[in-house]
């Protein structure tokens, strides 16, 4: 029982299928699953349509490696390390991708319905705005909205018939394939424990119908069991679970390590052609494995990056990233 | 008594974060962006309002950060925090209608604080794609008072924006998409819109009844003339105050040695 969920970095990846749907944990630059993202990179998958509360440097890895067809969300850059998601913003250019913005708390909320059993969730928020321009339902226009997994319509309007609050925009809820976390520890059975912000993960992980954990460590149950209310996520909401230390680089992870600002900053300035992205993933992606990548890095670099238990961050490491 | 700095002591980014600074009022719940906001408020809560209380999108709730965080998702977000949750608590504060202020970016705006961070030019067959709105359209629908950091350029103040991103005071009524009033839309979740937006060249403010755009005051060195100028569209000029106040000798002391000391986000003028 205890050893039932492991799978291995590659059969992570290889559960993402041609076409799959799929989310991430973290927060822009902040503990994203990057050694399955470089994995599915390697294995060449195509046709994924992500939809993430928000994007990062792991939409921009795999949008510039062509394995996007669909991105849904609100946000893509890296931070202070590159303002905004250059890969994106090529094919787009190049109509290589189909784009649906919603708003932040609306991608939220549509991972929270999802995560409660609703159809959709009800706010008040971006009212008036161009996100609810019906000429720019974009799912819609390429002709995917057919009501299975891709609702029939990008949003509605009603009136609160309650209290008589006015407007509301309902929002679908988001249903997605595959959850992929990226977290500090899990246990044999999958019980999650995150530190620091748990961003959007608790509701991605159960939105998810299969959720892959992939953890700094996997530790005994009975460890996380002696303070169950320190604990994020339950058993079973978790499919697979796999250990990958360094997993998140060169996003950071609160108490283990911080953001390789250079690193980021380096892809973001290298990678605004597909000649210069095609070079980094040669560089830094293709023919390696996680080992063999860490290896690259180096422990001066890692240990550099390495948080203080104390502070849960890097005093060593410059924030600017120079 | 506070001494203001001499022009050669500090620089424009000084300017603005000390502006920034002084649009938080004390006890307030301020939603922080990543960047020159972030200075912002922490300098403000070093001055004159030691009791706000700072929420970042990621999930601290009344966060003490000892130095400055790189993002709203770094780990330098929570220590000294209340709490330290997730999205769904920092959107649902802010929809419940706790946060009294936002600081928000953009890329273009118009005469009503319309402001766009989702692409240049036609959204269906745009010049350049941007980084999205991220949490900008939600901010500026939930809290009472939004301001805004911006360059100053003629393009990026302009007739209409490429996009409406985040809401300022006249939108777009859907399906039809004719410019209302947001206090229309917005029903029982009214509580304001854009306060003010900060350019590199002056602060502006908004008349709350029809939602125009107006100059406040000018940055050293700019007159109302010439930030016309800078503007496509007609910007009121009627009821210009004077000049920014520059910074003072306290609050540049505590940007670039307790703050900031770094240089992360707001570079030093004078090296010490």
């Amino acid at each position: 029982m205890s050893n039932s969920k492991r799978i291995t970095l590659q059969q992570a990846a290889e559960i993402i299928k041609d076409g799959s749907s799929l989310t991430f944990s973290g927060f822009t630059i902040w503990r994203r699953p990057m050694a399955i993202v470089y994995e599915l990179i390697r294995q060449s998958r195509r046709g994924l349509h992500l939809i993430e509360v928000q994007g990062g440097s792991e939409t921009e890895f795999l949008v510039g490696a062509g394995c996007v067809d669909i991105w849904e969300s609100c946000w893509v850059g890296h931070e202070l390390y590159g303002k905004y998601g250059a890969n994106l913003s090529r094919k787009v250019a190049e109509k290589k991708i189909v784009v649906e913005d919603y708003s932040h708390a609306e991608m939220l909320f549509r991972f929270a319905a999802a995560a409660s059993g609703a159809p959709y969730a009800i706010t008040q928020t971006s009212l008036g705005t161009d996100i609810h321009n019906p000429e720019y339902d974009m799912l819609g226009r390429a002709g995917l909205r057919d009501g299975t997994r891709i609702a029939k319509h990008k949003y509605q309007f009603t009136e609160d018939p309650f209290y008589g609050a006015g407007s509301l925009v309902l929002v679908p809820a988001a249903k997605v394939d595959i959850a992929v976390l990226c977290v500090q520890q899990v246990g044999e059975e999958g019980t999650v424990r995150v530190n620091g912000q748990y961003y959007s993960d608790p509701e991605i992980a159960r939105a998810a119908d299969i959720t892959i954990v992939m953890a700094e460590e996997i530790v005994p149950e009975e460890y996380l069991r002696r303070n169950a209310d320190q604990n994020t996520i339950a058993t079973f909401e978790v499919d697979h679970i796999l250990e990958c230390p360094f997993g998140a680089h060169p996003t950071g992870m609160f108490g283990k390590y911080d953001v390789d600002g250079a690193f980021l900053k380096e892809f973001y300035t290298n990678t605004r052609t597909q000649e210069g992205y095609d070079a980094f993933a040669k560089e830094w992606i293709h023919g390696l494995d996680h080992i063999s990548y860490l290896e690259k890095l180096g422990w001066p670099r890692m240990l550099e990056l390495r948080a203080n238990t104390a502070m849960n961050y890097s005093p060593r490491e410059k924030k600017g990233g120079n | 008594m506070s001494v203001y700095a001499s022009p050669e002591e500090y620089g424009l980014a000084d300017l603005l974060c000390c502006a920034a600074s002084h649009e938080v009022l004390d006890n307030e719940i301020v939603f922080a962006g990543t960047g020159l906001p972030m200075v912002a408020i922490m300098l403000a809560q070093q001055t004159h309002a030691p009791n706000l209380k700072l929420i970042f999108e990621a999930g601290t709730l009344d966060g003490r950060p000892p130095e400055i965080p790189t993002s709203v998702g770094d780990a330098r977000c929570e220590m000294g925090a209340s709490r330290s949750s997730g999205l769904y608590d920092a959107f649902s504060i802010a929809q419940r209608g706790y946060v009294d202020l936002g600081f928000l970016g953009g890329a273009e705006v118009d005469r009503y604080g319309n402001v766009n961070t989702t692409c240049i030019g036609d959204y269906l067959n745009p010049e350049l794609r941007l980084t999205g709105s991220g949490g900008n359209p939600d901010i500026n629908s939930f809290a009472s008072r939004t301001v805004f950091i911006m360059v100053h350029e003629k393009r990026r103040f302009v007739e209409n924006v490429s996009y409406i991103t985040s809401p300022g005071w006249r939108v777009k009524k859907w399906p039809g998409g004719e410019f209302v009033h947001r206090r229309e839309l917005y029903g029982a979740a009214y509580r304001g819109g854009p306060s003010a937006i900060i350019s590199t060249l002056g602060v502006f403010r908004f008349d709350e009844q029809d939602g125009h755009m107006y100059l406040d005051t000018c940055h050293p060195g700019a007159t109302p003339d010439a930030i016309k100028t800078q503007c496509q569209f007609d910007l009121d000029i009627s009821r210009v105050k004077g000049e920014t106040p520059p910074p003072t000798t306290d609050e540049l002391r505590l940007v670039h040695e307790l703050l900031d000391p770094d240089e992360i986000f707001i570079p030093k003028t004078k090296k010490s």
